[in-house]
This record gives structure tokens, C-alpha cells and sequence, in this order.
């Protein structure tokens, strides 16, 4: 069965027309992942969870000791945390629920990113021995100085690209294995920076935790600086820099490791001929479990404001909850008796513990507990769980 | 600029191991003279000696007593991944095999696997780490210890480097 179509459709479906395409060839799968040279490869998909569990399969499946891979791909909108984040104090959930927006956990390193279609991902895939993260980047840096010489782009030590020293167009992230290893980067062409915004923003204030934090940065996007710049042309320029037998500018072996064929390759990891297993571990990814269940433990504090709108009065109470493996591990609370029982608080308290950080189940659980009670009081109780759920993000 | 900081990685490297190694090389020797039948139980109990026992993937494990051992990453290992951030680490009680993946150390946005040195259960977790990652790096032998592990298969330690072994494969990868 062939994984590859003789196409000259973009990377991960098609958004932007261009007058020049990208080389694209055609292999069978058996033979994609033999031979010497190392390979280009474009996938197909634009889902977030195939197109992290297709590097994870290259990762696994593919001899990275004597060639290396690139993998180009784009995304629908998604957020993606690192590996030990915390998606509550990374992201804005409720708002990424509204917008149908997915959020995804990698399995390398670093912070928080939006992806959709106007960011390009980059994944150099090699063995652990030729892991260089400065290299891959000025692979990506010199691809867009050859094609727009007056754009000022610099690689930092913290391994981002900056565009004219301030504004942040590339981040990175990467895992390291037994003997492979990948590095992959984001580089922001056309990205709704609106939207950008909006999604990385925490869900939840008063979160203390030890999970890798993001750090915020100012951003823009290349087309902003480079109007006339087509992502065709910019994926031309980082594949002639990684094929430099083809390059005129570098006949030298500068990226010698790299020995790239001077073409890339679509791939479509939908196709479970192809890669076989991938489905599954796109299903993984997609679990609550790894999603919110590997966030690091983590503790909660909140005030949570009180109303009785039949007797217009007010309070306030003090929420402190642990969260271990996504799940409510202990939740205190702490209202003035006057307002209400004790005996209430602890009841609310312990039908929150053992159940998921998660407001929809929260809000369920509560509600049970709600239907049972029939004192003069359920309004507070109901007031109180509305506060509770909504301390949850 | 890689070079260098390959090279600076082995020589300190060798600070650190060194004195582990010299002590248990002028240890054993001195045994052998003062009592020839301390031979047989050094040889018969070396796998279960308090010295280092390294694996490829940079993982050292200290075996304390007969039934447990310590698990940390090495000097050169540490010094190759820069400042530890986060340090995934398994929940007590997870059974692994030699080789399994049992956690990862996070370090200027890298992930790195860790990688079981030996088959068993884990017994106890380094807690101060959640607070101090940095420990990996200021004391990998130490007080950055990762896990705690009982040993189901003692035999496996001698599919493990010894001091030695471990110094002669840092070079190799180096070269």
C-alpha cells in the first residue's frame, strides 16, 4: 500500500495558495524507511494528537542511528503543554471548550504553545549522539535568510527565534531517549495571534505547584514582517538547507549529518498499514488520563464569595483542595458556621475527594448530593458548589 | 564550543568517581592480604557491595543492603543536561523491569528519559526533589538521589558497568 500521494498540496491539508510548490515524491512505506539517506517527511494530518503520536512513532520505529528525519506538519487549533505542565495554570480551558479549541500534551520538555494552521511545526528526528538543538535552528534561521536576507532572526541560548531581537517566532521543545532523540519547534508564518492570546491565559488563579512553568513572551508572525513570503517557499529553503548537495548557496557539507534527499515526502498517519500501532497511541494522547491525569501534583487556593440573594446577605469561605493525578486527593473548606453547618461543608468536602479535577464532574457529584438535601439551607449549599465548580476553571 | 564542554563533563566526571573507585580498589586488596578467606566472600558478595553500579543510559544504583538499591543520574550525566527543572518520578509501588522507562528529568525545555538500571519495585521516592530539582545536579550522588528500588534479580547488577567500565565508556562515547 502506498502512504504517499504524488501531490503538491502543503503541508498538512492546504490554506494558502502558492505559485511554487514543494518537490513531493512517492514511495512505498516499505521502502520509505530504508536506505541511507535521510528523509523529509510532510504529514498529512493537521489533528494535533496523530501528528504527536507520528513523531512518537518515528522516535520508536525508525533507525535514527545511521539517518535523520525531518517532519513538517501543521495543525487545526490546538494547545499543546509540555510534558510536566500544569494545563489549569497554563491555558484557559473554559474558553478552548467554547471554541472547540483541543488541548494536547507533548512528551518533550518546555511550555505552553498555540498551534493552527498558520504555524509551521519542525521535528528533526536523529540519534542521540547528533542531538544539537543550535544546529536545527539555524537550519530554520538561514532558510529565512536566504529567502529574506533583511529579516533579522537570532537563535537564543534558551533555543527561541527571535525576530529583530524582541518578538519571539520560534519556540522549541525535545525529548531524549534511549538512543534517538527529537527537537521540535514552532515557527509562527500567519497564526491568529488574537486567539493566541485568549487560549494562554490560566483557568484557575491560586494554583501553587512545581510543574514547568511557561514563560510568557511577545510574539509575531513572519508574514507581518515578510508580506510577500509563501510557506512554500520558506519549506523549498529549509529543505535545499538540509539537502546541501542540491544547494547552490551550500555546496559545502555544512549539514552534512542532515544528507537529506532533496524532496519531501507526504505522510499520512491515518494510515495504519502504514504505521501500524499509531492509532492507538493517538487514542493515548487523547485520554484524559495523560492529558490532565500526568499533570504534576498540585495544591489550590481560593476565596470563594458567598451570596443568599433571598436574604441579600453575603459571605465569603476558603477553599484549599490537593490535586494528585488529575484526581482531588483532599479538599478543606472553611465557611463561617453561622452560614453554614459544619456538617454540610464536610459532606460537600468529601464528595469532592477521589473525584477528577474537572468542573463538569465536580458540578455532577455535587449535584447528587444537592437532590438529597432538602433544608432550608440548599440554596446556600447550591451557591456554594457554584462557587466551588467555578474555582475549578 | 561542544567540545569543550564534552571535555570539561569527563574530567570532572573523574573527580567525582575517583575517590569512590580508589576506595574500594585499596579496600579489596587489603582484605585479601589480612584474611585469605575473605576472598571468596568478597568475590561471592560483590554484587551486593555498597559500590556504584552504572548503566549506558547514565543511571548509577548504590545497593545499600541485600534487597534495595539507590538510583541516581551520573555526573556526566547531569552536566549534559544543564539545569534540572522537574523530575518525573514514578508513584511507590510500580513494579519495573530492568530497562523500563521509570520517569523523566526536564532541563531547558528537554525531556529526558530515565531508565530502570535493574527489575523490582519502587520503594521510595527522592520527595525532596519536587521542592529542589537542582539537587540532580548540585549532588547527583547524593542528596539527588532519584528513587529507591527493591532488587528481584540480583544477577542483573552484573549486566551493569563497575566504576571503571563506566569511565572507559565515557571516553568511548567521546572519541
Amino acid at each position: 500500500m502506498s502512504i504517499l500521494k504524488k501531490t503538491l498540496s502543503h503541508v498538512g491539508g492546504c490554506c494558502r495558495s502558492s505559485a511554487q510548490s514543494v518537490r513531493t515524491s512517492s514511495a512505498s512505506s516499505s521502502g520509505l524507511f530504508s536506505g541511507d539517506k535521510g528523509l523529509i517527511l510532510r504529514s498529512q494530518s493537521t489533528d494535533v494528537y496523530q501528528n504527536l503520536a507520528l513523531e512518537d512513532w518515528i522516535d520508536s520505529n525508525v533507525d535514527l542511528q545511521q539517518r535523520s528525519i525531518l517532519l513538517l506538519w501543521r495543525n487545526r487549533p490546538a494547545v499543546v503543554i509540555g510534558r510536566h505542565q500544569n494545563p489549569w495554570a497554563e491555558c484557559n480551558l473554559s474558553f478552548m471548550r467554547r471554541a472547540g479549541i483541543p488541548l494536547a500534551r507533548r512528551r518533550s520538555g518546555g511550555g505552553t504553545v498555540f498551534h493552527d494552521l498558520g504555524n509551521l511545526n519542525l521535528t528533526f528526528f536523529t540519534s542521540k549522539k547528533a542531538y544539537d538543538r543550535q544546529r536545527n535552528l539555524r537550519v530554520i534561521t538561514e532558510a529565512l535568510q536566504r529567502i529574506r536576507p533583511e529579516l533579522d532572526v537570532w537563535a537564543t541560548d534558551r533555543f527561541d527565534i527571535l525576530l529583530n531581537r524582541h518578538f519571539k517566532i520560534s519556540g522549541s521543545a525535545s525529548r531524549l531517549g534511549r538512543k534517538s532523540s527529537y527537537h521540535h519547534c514552532t515557527l509562527l508564518y500567519s497564526a491568529d495571534r488574537s486567539a493566541l492570546t485568549a487560549v494562554l491565559r490560566p483557568s484557575c488563579p491560586g494554583i501553587h505547584s512545581n510543574a514547568t512553568p511557561s514563560v510568557p513572551s511577545p510574539v509575531t508572525n513572519l508574514l507581518e514582517h515578510a508580506p510577500t513570503l509563501q510557506l512554500d517557499e520558506l519549506l523549498n529553503s529549509v529543505i535545499a538547507k538540509t539537502a546541501p548537495k542540491h544547494d547552490i548557496f551550500f555546496s559545502s557539507s555544512k549539514y552534512s549529518e542532515f544528507n537529506f534527499k532533496a524532496e519531501s515526502t507526504l505522510v499520512d498517519p491515518d494510515d495504519e498499514s502504514a504505521f501500524p500501532g499509531l492509532g492507538q497511541a493517538a487514542a493515548e494522547l487523547r485520554s484524559w488520563e495523560w492529558i490532565f491525569g500526568k499533570t504534576p501534583k498540585f495544591r489550590i487556593q481560593a476565596t470563594l464569595k458567598l451570596v443568599d440573594h433571598r436574604a441579600f446577605s453575603h459571605s465569603s469561605g476558603q477553599l484549599q483542595m490537593t490535586i494528585k493525578n488529575g484526581v482531588i486527593e483532599s479538599c478543606e473548606l472553611d465557611v463561617p458556621a453561622d452560614w453554614l453547618p459544619r456538617r454540610l461543608c464536610s459532606e460537600v468536602s468529601s464528595v469532592l475527594v477521589g473525584e477528577r479535577f474537572c468542573r463538569h464532574r465536580a458540578a455532577a457529584s455535587v449535584a447528587t448530593m444537592l437532590r438529597c438535601e432538602n433544608s432550608d439551607l440548599q440554596d446556600r449549599l447550591a451557591n456554594l458548589c457554584d462557587a466551588l465548580v467555578a474555582a475549578m476553571g | 564550543m561542544a567540545a569543550s564542554r564534552l571535555l570539561r563533563s569527563v574530567s570532572s566526571n573523574f573527580y567525582t568517581v575517583l575517590p569512590v573507585l580508589k576506595r574500594s580498589a585499596l579496600l579489596s586488596p587489603l582484605r585479601l592480604t589480612c584474611n585469605p578467606h575473605y576472598r571468596r566472600t568478597i568475590a561471592s558478595s560483590s554484587r551486593l557491595s555498597t559500590a556504584l553500579k552504572f548503566t549506558e543510559h547514565h543511571e548509577w544504583i548504590r545497593v545499600e543492603d541485600q534487597e534495595t538499591g539507590t538510583v541516581g543520574i551520573t555526573h556526566y550525566a547531569q552536566e549534559a543536561l544543564g539545569d534540572v527543572v522537574y523530575c518525573g518520578l514514578p508513584e511507590i509501588g510500580t513494579q519495573l523491569s530492568q530497562q523500563d522507562e521509570f520517569g523523566a528529568l526536564e532541563s531547558v525545555k528537554a525531556a529526558s528519559e530515565l531508565y530502570s538500571p535493574l527489575t523490582g519495585e519502587v520503594v521510595e521516592v527522592n520527595t525532596l526533589l519536587a521542592d529542589k530539582p537542582g539537587l540532580v545536579n548540585k549532588s547527583c550522588y547524593k542528596d539527588g538521589w532519584l528513587m529507591k528500588m527493591t532488587i528481584a534479580n540480583p544477577a542483573e547488577l552484573d549486566s551493569l558497568m563497575d566504576e571503571a567500565a563506566y569511565e572507559r565508556y565515557i571516553r568511548s562515547i567521546e572519541n
